[in-house]
């Protein structure tokens, strides 16, 4: 039976797989979770989103490590051969971020043609090509300077260490900023406070807090 | 702050980014469609356009 990874936990919490009808595969320190994937041809979206929520009924009840959607195995030996290779790295992954979550800010821009396609209009000229392809790189060196401002005063309020801090500015058109925040769960309401404060003082973007979720930012793979 | 989205399609993106992008792999080969775009990579590091990608079928992100 192929599987699908959702989710690597610890040996000893193995038993969150029965009772979500997940298949466990141990190793000695640690187990993954995994699903039946049998299934031939392309993943569709609902698929991509129920591994969010899989993911998250796990992280709910135990530490766990998620799994980047795609890792199948054609059975549950090949699936223990690759966790067992793996197991000392997953194992101190496990203990260092199992335990913190994930909180994901997203600064949108609140103008519009932020996000507009660029029209592609012939130039009356070349000169006026020119001006334009100018006008153009002029904006976007504005919005990345000023999507640093914004990192700055985020940086600020959350006053997380910086080893738990993952961000990139205007990662696309209608983006100022995409931070990862690695946090425990009694610093969340204090952090959504601070970022809440912070959010009306900042008039250019929509700040939007999501999780927490599992450590997906900061799982990483050797 | 304000809770809403500019859009709805930025949080569902910071997600969908974090879901092909991010986490643990062990191994992988997979062929995904999302937003009626089809994904079709030989390796996992392959992905990382993945989101682009569905921008450029006309997702506002």
């Amino acid at each position: 039976m192929r599987l699908l990874l959702r989710a690597i936990v610890s040996a000893e919490d193995a038993g969150v797989a029965a009772d979500r009808g997940l298949v466990a595969v141990s190793a000695t320190a640690v187990t993954a979770l995994a699903s039946a994937w049998d299934r031939e041809g392309a993943a569709t979206e609902a698929e991509l989103l129920d591994h969010h929520r899989v993911i998250q009924s796990v992280f709910e009840q135990v530490p766990c490590l998620p799994a980047r959607f795609g890792s199948t195995f054609a059975d549950e030996a090949a699936l223990r051969a690759r966790l067992v290779q793996r197991e000392a790295d997953l194992a101190a992954q496990l203990s260092r971020l199992g335990h913190r979550c994930e909180l994901a800010i997203t600064c949108a821009w609140r103008d519009k043609g932020a996000s507009a396609p660029i029209a592609i209009v012939p130039a009356a000229s070349g000169r006026a090509y020119l001006e334009r392809g100018v006008a153009r790189t002029r904006t976007d060196r504005e919005r990345e300077r000023r999507a640093e401002e914004i990192v700055v005063r985020l940086l600020g309020e959350l006053a997380v260490e910086p080893a738990f801090i993952r961000h990139r500015t205007c990662p696309r058109p209608a983006v100022a900023v995409s931070m990862s925040a690695l946090v425990t769960r009694d610093q969340i309401d204090e952090i959504n406070s601070r970022l809440e404060r912070l959010g009306g003082q900042l008039p250019d973007v929509t700040t939007v807090v999501q999780g927490p979720w599992a450590p997906y930012t900061f799982a990483v793979s050797e | 702050m304000t809770r809403e989205a500019a859009t709805l399609d930025v949080p569902l993106v910071e997600l969908v980014d974090r879901l092909l992008n991010r986490g643990v792999v062990l191994t992988g080969e997979l062929t995904i469609s999302v937003a009626g775009v089809d994904l079709i990579y030989l390796g996992l590091s392959v992905v990382l356009s993945s989101v682009d990608t569905i921008r450029a079928a006309g997702a506002e992100v």
